[in-house]
């Protein structure tokens, strides 16, 4: 890609973000996408595309044949594909981000407003309760659920891991260290929900979900919507910011969700492999000189699975490598520097764009400012289906 | 949808009472009645020998739909993962936490996995790699499932 045909994320900005916060996801989009505006002095009729991700894949009421993009390809055998849309589920914003990339880059539009939106969900207790009478569920979840297998707690977490500690010998502390160093970085971020420091016991007192997970590998549900703004090279310069631009960039699905969940090679080796690979394949630069790295933290396995798939440690290696030291901020390669999706609460992939893209204005970040940044990757989704992307400074 | 194969309970039953009832439909009838026998049946390519499962209208390797058709499979396997459920997310778990979950990795094609419980075993010490054995259980009136216990 020449230097001129990049695109740049030019302005950025959150709603009011907190549990229970009453506000309707109108009010939510609302206010993050004036947010992103204001930040970077644009005005409605500068912005010609639109993306937005409001989607929470759920279990199928029987009778529904669901289907998307991803069981097509899943069904006929394509996969593993690099472009798609899906109607629900996805990998979350970073389908959004990339969407807004690939039309910028095509020239459909030049300037495309992205945003995630999603309210906390009840409680589980709250959940259970509700339901009436004995539930029926079809399409694929007719496989898992009549076992008691009702959350991605249990999918995409507990069983990913404990295969992973039984594989390489990852321990709860090294899962530990990550959730203690994440939260050390949220203290330092105005915008995080969670910023009381931990302690190791901390961290294995408390109570487990499904094992080998605890409550403090699960990010924080909470209302929230975020807002990004992308636009052309050309254009990046008419604005209030100084731009951050997006180097690489890859969108992955490899199967679907759960029938491939459980497909997946050691159940942590797949989707986030293929991003990589992808977005490694579209640039120059290498694992070396990513500066930090926002990577999803919906449990904290994922981030383990993506550091191994970026490459910044070899496969079976995240453990020992958090555990160095190297991903606290002041290591080789800070990791969530703003405190992840368990401390800056639940945005689907969004808090790490936007993350990535104040540590490159390199102003904005305060305590937290990694010195020198000039490159960040950023991470969101698992499994069967996710995206990376790798922005610079200049 | 409407179905013959529809898992009939009493009308006074509760959440509480029984998991997630699987619901079947054309694709995955064969299965849930093959349960309903005490067989573990797996849709199967006849043009290129592929498990296909969860069920599919077409073979993702070969791409027929006229040549698939149910197998019965051994019912082996070993344990891929698993996971001891501590919080209950359904009112049927209440009373039955902390409960596991393993995927079975099937003896046939390793490739296909399928979600289920261990039982007679304690939840502590089941491992990755164990070898299992089906066993079909009725779990609540009216309702069979495909429960594997150690080989
Ligand atoms: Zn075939």
């Amino acid at each position: 890609m020449s230097k001129r045909d990049r695109v740049a994320a030019i302005g950025v900005g959150y709603s009011t973000t907190g549990r229970r916060t009453g506000l309707t996801r109108r009010q939510l989009v609302a206010q993050a996408a004036k947010k992103a505006m204001e930040d970077c002095g644009i005005s409605a009729d500068q912005i010609d595309g639109v993306v937005l991700h409001a989607g929470v894949a759920g279990a199928e009421p029987p009778g529904l044949d669901f289907i998307d993009a991803l069981d097509v390809a899943q069904m006929l055998g394509i996969m593993p594909i690099s472009f798609y849309n899906s109607d629900q589920g996805g990998p979350a914003y970073i389908h959004a981000a990339i969407s807004a990339i690939a039309a910028i880059q095509s020239g459909q539009a030049h300037t495309v407003l992205t945003v995630r939106v999603i309210n906390q969900r009840l409680s589980s207790a709250q959940e259970r309760d509700s339901v009436q009478g004995p539930m029926r569920i079809g399409g694929d979840s007719q496989f898992t659920m009549p076992f008691g297998s009702v959350t991605p707690i249990q999918t995409i977490s507990a069983l990913p891991a404990q295969r992973h500690m039984e594989r390489y010998g990852t321990t709860e502390e090294q899962f530990g260290a990550h959730v203690i160093s994440q939260r050390a970085n949220a203290a330092l971020n105005d915008d995080a929900l969670m910023r009381d420091p931990l302690t190791m016991d901390d961290y294995l007192n408390s109570r487990f979900v499904s094992k080998p997970v605890r409550l403090l590998d699960c990010d924080y549900p909470v209302d929230s919507a975020s807002a990004i703004i992308f636009t052309t090279e050309e254009r990046a310069g008419d604005f209030a910011k100084k731009p951050v631009f997006v180097e690489s960039a890859a969108l992955s699905a490899t199967d679907i969700l759960p029938a491939g969940f459980e497909k997946v090679v050691d159940l942590n080796h797949n989707s986030p492999y293929h991003a990589s690979e992808l977005m490694w394949s579209r640039t120059d630069l290498k694992p070396a000189d990513v500066d930090c790295a926002q990577l999803y933290d919906g449990f904290t396995i994922i981030v383990f699975q993506w550091l191994e798939a970026l490459g910044f440690c070899g496969e079976g290696e995240a453990g020992s490598f958090v555990e160095s030291g190297a991903t606290r901020l002041g290591g080789s390669l800070p990791v969530n520097t703003d405190g992840g999706a368990c401390n800056v609460g639940r945005r689907h992939g969004a808090n790490f764009c936007i993350e990535s893209v104040r540590q490159l204005r390199g102003n904005e970040s305060g305590e937290r400012q990694v010195k020198d940044a000039e490159v960040a990757v950023w991470a969101n989704a698992t499994g069967p289906f996710s995206g990376a992307v790798l922005m610079t400074k200049d | 949808m409407t179905n013959a194969a529809s898992i009939d309970i009493p009308e006074s039953a509760t959440a509480a009472d029984y998991p997630p009832i699987p619901e079947p439909n054309a694709l995955t009838e064969f299965f849930w009645e093959g349960v309903a026998n005490h067989k573990l049946l797996i849709l199967r390519c006849g043009a290129c020998g592929k498990y296909i499962h969860y069920p599919r209208p077409i073979c993702p390797n070969c791409l027929s739909m006229d040549d698939l058709a149910p197998e019965e499979v051994s019912g082996r396997g070993t344990i891929y993962s698993h996971t001891t459920t501590v919080q209950p997310f359904h009112p049927y778990y209440v009373d039955k936490v902390p409960y596991n979950l393993i995927i079975v990795a099937l003896e046939e094609d390793e490739e296909v996995r399928i979600t289920s419980n261990l039982i007679d075993y304690p939840n502590d010490d089941i491992r990755i790699g164990m070898p299992v054995q089906v066993t079909f259980e009725e779990v609540a009136p009216g309702l069979t499932l495909p429960l594997f216990k150690l080989a």
